[in-house]
């Protein structure tokens, strides 16, 4: 096969089997060796050969598959890139001696004159050709394609800049001038809604949820206060017991004013406790409250014979309050500076 | 009932007889379907009520409407299986009231895009506006890239190979490869969805390696788009005289809504 290129005039004789022309000098110019075929020379030629068919064979691929991938590059009028790749394949077929790379060859002239057929129907063509790349380029434009300033680099495949979020709208809403589609039907206000609604159920699921879980909170809450509440009450009962018992031991005749006993000067809160704690002691019937010639209210221990099984009769009830303003006219009236009941010494106040 | 008019074959002679009706313009057969002649659809007419064919009009023409919004096209095997059912001795009749009704009542046209398949699409009967419509109704973006397609595979003479089309998407910032935010697979949806609504033909390229396909214009892109208008948005686009481009402009001009141009001039390609 020979590409005429003008002038070219190299023939290239071709022959199967390794011997070629170069071979045929050589015998003749090692007249020594004479009749052997095969001398330290032609193993050499072979190794050449074997080298030099790899590389032809290498090129030619490298040739075919840059004209497959560049081919819409090489495609546009004024590229070049088909006449030197011809070229590249003439001095490359000088070389080739056997089929293998002769195949070679031939497929790059199928690719090749593919292409240059694809070429020359660009030129023949009535009109003017059309140029998907430039089409490309003014559609961007028409879906407003915002361009960056800084186009330095020329050689960039694509173009600077971002489309906006509406660019396809854009060109579909053009587009509707040429097609005429049928507009799809859909139900003006919309199709009922088939699912029935699942609200209720959720609603129901999260009320019982919460009380649940406050449900296991407060049996343990409950027992820790009321233990400490109860014990420190009882103690504290237990105490102003003691204090009242102590107080009427060392003067049994005299009366004990009840608001001396229970009024602390110093602290209006432990005054309202221990009116509280006292209370338990009237009500569990240790304690008594009595009116003197005076009429003011005052508190004595009962003697433990003194206590009536089930005294419902001298049983009597009052609720007392006391007030700050009370409490601090209670203190100048009766002239109290100390407390009776000494302070509780536990943390809790 | 269809649209355009097929030349007759040889088994048609003997139904145009008995008729003066023009209704059996479908002469191939179908392997479950076969046309009833006219007179069979005559019997057929006597024996039901007029309510009875409105209703059974009724449902085909509804039938057509919702598989339209896919914008899939209507298999004559399908409807007769699943809407027209017992009616099928009056097939014909219905298809032909339907057709009316679709033009009369909501200006659609009924078009056979595939005689030898029987598949049926719709079609807007209405002219074209010439500028955006002022209805303000939410635009596919689809139809965009569709457009984008149609038009180089027009302005290349009909047929591209697909890598012309692809890079030419690359350019547009659309990949193929990737998947895009606006179109997802797109890919999927050039090669598939387009191609069974209709709008695009994607056929293999026999002995190639590795495996090429070429595509076309679809029987649906024929019926519904117009090379004309294509034509006139290149010249806007390009500012230009559409005339410049003069085989195309050709094409565009010689029949209106043209069936495809596998191009008789080989320098198209």
């Amino acid at each position: 096969m020979k590409r005429s290129k003008g002038g070219g005039d190299e023939e290239a004789p071709r022959h199967n089997g390794s011997a070629g022309r170069r071979k045929a000098d050589q015998q003749q110019s090692d007249g020594d060796e004479g009749g052997s075929d095969i001398g330290p020379a032609d193993l050499q030629d072979d190794d050449n050969d074997q080298g030099l068919r790899r590389e032809i064979r290498s090129k030619y691929r490298d040739l075919i598959s840059s004209v497959q991938q560049n081919r819409e590059d090489m495609l546009s009028p004024s590229n070049n890139k088909l006449t030197e790749v011809l070229e590249e394949a003439n001095k490359l077929f000088k070389d080739v001696r056997q089929a293998r790379e002769a195949a070679l060859d031939a497929q790059l002239l199928v690719v090749a004159t593919d292409l240059g057929k694809e070429k020359a129907s660009q030129l023949f063509s009535e009109g003017t050709a059309f140029d998907p790349t430039a089409f490309a380029e003014h559609l961007l434009s028409f879906m407003g394609l915002n361009r960056l300033e800084d186009d330095e680099d020329e050689q960039q495949n694509t173009t600077n800049g971002y489309l906006p979020q509406d660019a396809w709208h854009r060109l579909a809403r053009r587009a509707e001038c040429c097609f005429r589609t049928a507009p799809s039907f859909h139900y003006m206000m919309g199709s009922f809604y088939a699912e029935p609604p699942p609200p209720k159920q959720r609603i129901e699921r999260q009320r019982k949820a919460p009380s649940k879980e406050a449900k296991r909170i407060m049996p343990t809450q409950l027992k820790k206060m009321e233990e400490s509440q109860q014990e420190a009450t009882e103690k504290e009962v237990e105490r102003i017991l003691g204090y009242l018992k102590g107080y009427y031991q060392d003067d049994p005749t005299s009366s004990i004013s009840y608001y001396e006993f229970v009024i602390d000067p110093s602290s209006f809160s432990r005054t309202v406790e221990n009116i509280f704690h006292t209370s338990f002691l009237i009500r569990d019937g240790l304690a008594r409250m009595y009116l003197d010639e005076e009429k003011l209210p005052c508190i004595a221990p009962v003697e433990e014979g003194e206590v009536e099984a089930g005294g419902s009769t001298s049983r009597k009830q009052c609720i007392l309050s006391i007030s700050p303003k009370i409490w601090k006219e209670l203190i100048d009236a009766f002239d109290i500076r100390d407390s009776i009941i000494r302070p509780p010494n536990t943390q809790n106040d | 009932m269809t649209q355009r008019k097929r030349p007759s074959s040889t088994q048609s002679s003997s139904q145009r007889r008995h008729t003066g009706n023009l209704v059996a313009q479908d002469e191939d057969e179908d392997a479950t379907f076969t046309q009833p002649s006219t007179s069979q659809v005559q019997r057929g007419l006597e024996k039901l009520t007029p309510a009875q064919v409105d209703q059974k009009t009724a449902e085909v023409v509804q039938y057509f409407l919702v598989k339209d919004q896919k914008k899939m096209p209507v298999r004559r095997a399908d409807l007769v299986k699943h809407v027209v059912k017992d009616y099928r001795n009056i097939y014909p009749e219905i298809l032909k009231r339907a057709a009316r009704t679709f033009d009369q009542v909501f200006g659609l046209k009924l078009v056979e895009i595939d005689p030898k398949n029987k598949m049926y699409i719709l079609v807007n009967n209405l002219e074209t506006p010439d500028k955006a419509s002022p209805i303000r109704s939410p635009s596919n973006p689809k139809m965009g890239l569709l457009l984008a397609i149609l038009s180089v595979i027009f302005m290349k003479g009909g047929v591209v190979r697909e890598n012309l089309i692809w890079n030419t998407l690359k350019k547009l910032r659309v990949d193929p490869g990737e998947k895009h935010e606006e179109f997802g697979d797109v890919r999927k949806m050039v090669t598939d969805e387009f191609v069974r609504q209709r709008y695009l033909e994607y056929v293999r390229i026999p002995h190639t390696e590795p495996i090429e396909h070429e595509f076309r214009w679809g029987q649906r892109a024929d019926a519904e788009v117009s090379k004309a208008k294509i034509l006139e948005f290149m010249g806007e686009l390009h500012e230009q005289d559409p005339k410049t481009w003069t085989q195309q402009y050709r094409q565009a001009h010689s029949l209106p809504n043209s069936s495809q141009a596998s191009s008789s001039s080989s320098s198209q390609r």
